[in-house]
């Protein structure tokens, strides 16, 4: 499985749709928001087709290595950016979350190859839910982690005054919180199924909870639930994008320095 | 630019607009859509002009024509001053008038919004829309003005968004209710409070009501001024000594009231805020001296902008606007040569070479596939045939003597046999 030539084609694709989106929010045009989002549906494609091809090759659900998840997640996001390109026609964010899905989908092929053989830990339906879910939420958090720069960027230039050609193409200041608000919710209750399948089988499996990734996702769980609930109550606002992105902070923590280092059941091996 | 190719019928131009005209003259050619129907109608009905687009709105009048030779502006205007009741000098000394490629250019640039007050504004746009669609229904407008006006308003779109012309706001009030509009999203669902009823008050309310506010209240200490507002603008009228009470349920309050004291102060602010737990407030002071206590703006969420602030605002965006004429000018002109490319093309000498040529292409590409001994007769075989068919079609256009008519039958032979897409 070296040669990752769908995957190539698909990031190529995801470049192109970078390039399309940035032209567009210079200059909105429907030929170039169309052929930007055309870009992004046929690498979606392409990115699946190699998945599937990194999943013939190990046997099973193709995110079991660090490499495979890493692309999945490029992949979830660009899904879920899409989504809302076909919903709400919302070009804004595309600019700056296209190179998330870019990196993502690079490290994907990039990073060494781990030829791990099946295991009892990572076979099974409930295995692939329980990741499936775990990267959901992670996209959904770095959405949140886009939306609240962007909050803060609209911010400022609505207190600076400065009404230029950025301070026209980002959505108002409300629209990006309850947009925040959704990936957040999603966030959530993706972690929550992932975590409440992982409890399960990490007692059915190991029959301990000492697994330190738990305690990490309880604590993104505890920032982001705590987040919703502030927002409510008189921290809308600038206060509400901070803590989106130190619970983003928490997250990437959780997913590389938690990994690879301090959980044995979550370092891809 | 050369003047256009078209000796049987002449584009003309004859206005009055802020620049030549004033308010006195301007409001007495003002039309409303039922005039402008009419004076179409007597345009075309006493045959003085083929076609004929009227763009009235309240910064201009102007009156489009495409005329057959020896037609002037003189009787334009004079047709107009007998509508109108006016002595024609009068009408005619604040006139002006262009022909051919100039009159194309004006409305260009007017569509681009070039020709503004505000310069770049966008609702010209539509205005020029309006007015086609005005002719249209009427049948004035054919072949050569509805390509002119359609071109025009497609120069416009370009300006808009290939340049920054129409970026940034220009005036105060615009540029409080992008702000605004850039916290709250959508204001039609918002409650605007407006404190004092005074010239200022009242242009603000008219304003907010035109970009589509959700509610307008009013609040004065002259309660009668406040209900002589709500007389020309649709708002609700509060007490005056109600509206710290009502407070939280504003999510903009602009302040335009001669009082020497601030009338907003922190405390109610804070109040405000907690009882709206920290959704967002705007205020927009729009008094000298100030109604909205300093400080303000340090409260969590508050956002707080004074007069002085948003004409600077006003200042640099205007100047950033004049920055980008060049380039909006220079799409105007490539839009303009297109047309008048089309144009040029359109009359009968031209076309009926273009016609031939085409003939003749298609000639030589069949005759290729022939033997090559049966070609030359083959050849004036065709030639004798193109000659025969053609000859009634090519005699009827040459001696069709109603300008409109020929235009339209060009325009007709050019797209049927594509001679203009090469």
């Amino acid at each position: 499985m070296g040669s990752h030539l769908f995957g190539w084609a698909a990031l190529s694709l995801y470049l192109a749709a970078e390039v399309l989106a940035i032209v567009s929010l210079r200059r909105p045009k429907r030929v170039v928001d169309g052929a930007g989002a055309a870009c992004l549906a046929v690498g979606l494609v392409l990115h699946f087709a190699d998945l599937e091809l990194r999943a013939r090759a190990l046997g099973s659900v193709p995110y079991r290595t660090l490499e495979g998840s890493v692309s999945l997640f490029g992949w979830m996001l660009a899904i879920a950016y899409l989504a809302l390109w076909i919903r709400h026609r919302e070009r804004a964010m595309g600019p700056f979350l296209i190179p998330i899905v870019v990196v993502s989908t690079a490290l994907g092929m990039l990073l060494p190859v781990h030829v791990v053989p099946v295991s009892a830990q990572t076979r099974g339906a409930l295995f692939a839910l329980h990741v499936t879910f775990a990267i959901l939420a992670y996209a959904a958090f770095t959405f949140s982690f886009v939306l609240s720069l962007l909050y803060l960027i609209q911010n400022r230039q609505i207190r600076r005054k400065q009404t230029g050609l950025l301070f026209a193409r980002l959505p108002a200041l409300e629209i990006i919180g309850r947009m925040n608000r959704t990936s957040v919710s999603i966030g959530l209750l993706s972690l929550a199924l992932a975590l409440t399948i992982g409890v399960a089988r990490a007692q059915k499996l190991w029959g301990s909870l000492g697994d330190p990734k738990i305690a990490w996702a309880f604590l993104t769980l505890i920032v982001y639930a705590m987040l919703l609930w502030l927002d409510r109550r008189g921290w809308e606002g600038t206060r509400v994008a901070v803590l989106s992105i130190f619970g983003f902070g928490v997250v990437l923590f959780s997913y590389t320095v938690v990994n690879l280092y301090l959980s044995t059941a979550h370092n891809f091996r | 630019m050369s003047l256009i190719a078209v000796p049987e019928a002449r584009l003309m131009l004859l206005g009055w607009n802020l620049r030549v005209a004033d308010v006195a003259v301007r409001e007495r050619v003002a039309f409303n859509s039922d005039e402008v129907r009419d004076a179409l109608k007597q345009l075309i009905g006493r045959g003085l002009v083929a076609e004929s687009v009227i763009v009235s709105t309240c910064h201009r009048s102007e009156i489009y024509s495409l005329s057959e030779g020896d037609a002037r502006g003189e009787e334009l205007t004079r047709f107009f001053a007998e509508w109108r009741g006016l002595a024609p000098g009068e009408l005619s000394k604040s006139s002006f008038l262009a022909e051919g490629a100039d009159a194309a250019r004006h409305l260009f640039r007017v569509a681009a919004g070039l020709d503004s007050m505000a310069l770049g504004e966008s609702e010209v746009l539509g205005q020029v829309r309006q007015a086609l669609k005005l002719a249209r229904e009427s049948g004035t407008s054919r072949t050569v003005l509805h390509r002119m006006f359609e071109s025009a308003v497609a120069a416009g779109k370009r300006v808009r968004t290939e340049t920054e012309i129409a970026v940034r706001p220009v005036s105060v009030a615009s540029i409080a209710l992008e702000l605004a509009a850039k916290v709250f999203g959508d204001l039609s669902e918002k409650t605007i409070l407006v404190l004092g009823a005074g010239g200022t008050g009242d242009l603000f309310a008219r304003q907010a009501s035109e970009a589509g506010v959700g509610r307008l209240v009013v609040s004065s200490r002259t309660r009668e001024r406040a209900e002589a507002l709500a007389g020309r603008v649709s708002c609700e009228v509060i007490p005056w000594e109600e509206f710290p009470a009502r407070l939280p349920a504003a999510d903009v309050v602009v302040g335009t009231t001669s009082s020497r004291e601030p009338v907003v102060v922190r405390g109610d602010v804070e109040e405000a805020m907690r009882q709206r737990r920290g959704r967002p407030m705007f205020f927009l002071d729009l008094a000298v001296p100030r109604d909205v206590e300093p400080g303000i703006s340090e409260i969590y969420n508050v956002f707080s902008y004074q007069l002085n602030d948003l004409e600077e605002v006003a200042r640099e965006n205007r100047a950033q606007r004049s920055r980008q004429v060049p380039h909006a000018e220079a799409i105007v002109e490539e839009e303009l040569s297109k047309f008048l490319g089309w144009m040029g093309n359109l009359s009968v000498v031209p076309t009926l070479n273009d016609w031939r040529r085409r003939w003749n292409e298609q000639r030589d590409t069949e005759l290729e596939r022939q033997p090559a001994a049966e070609r030359e007769r083959l050849r004036e075989f065709a030639d004798a045939l193109y000659g025969r068919l053609l000859h009634e079609p090519m005699r009827r256009l040459k001696s069709e003597s109603e300008p409109g008519k020929k235009l339209d039958r060009l325009e007709a032979i050019r797209h049927l046999f594509k001679l203009d897409d090469e």
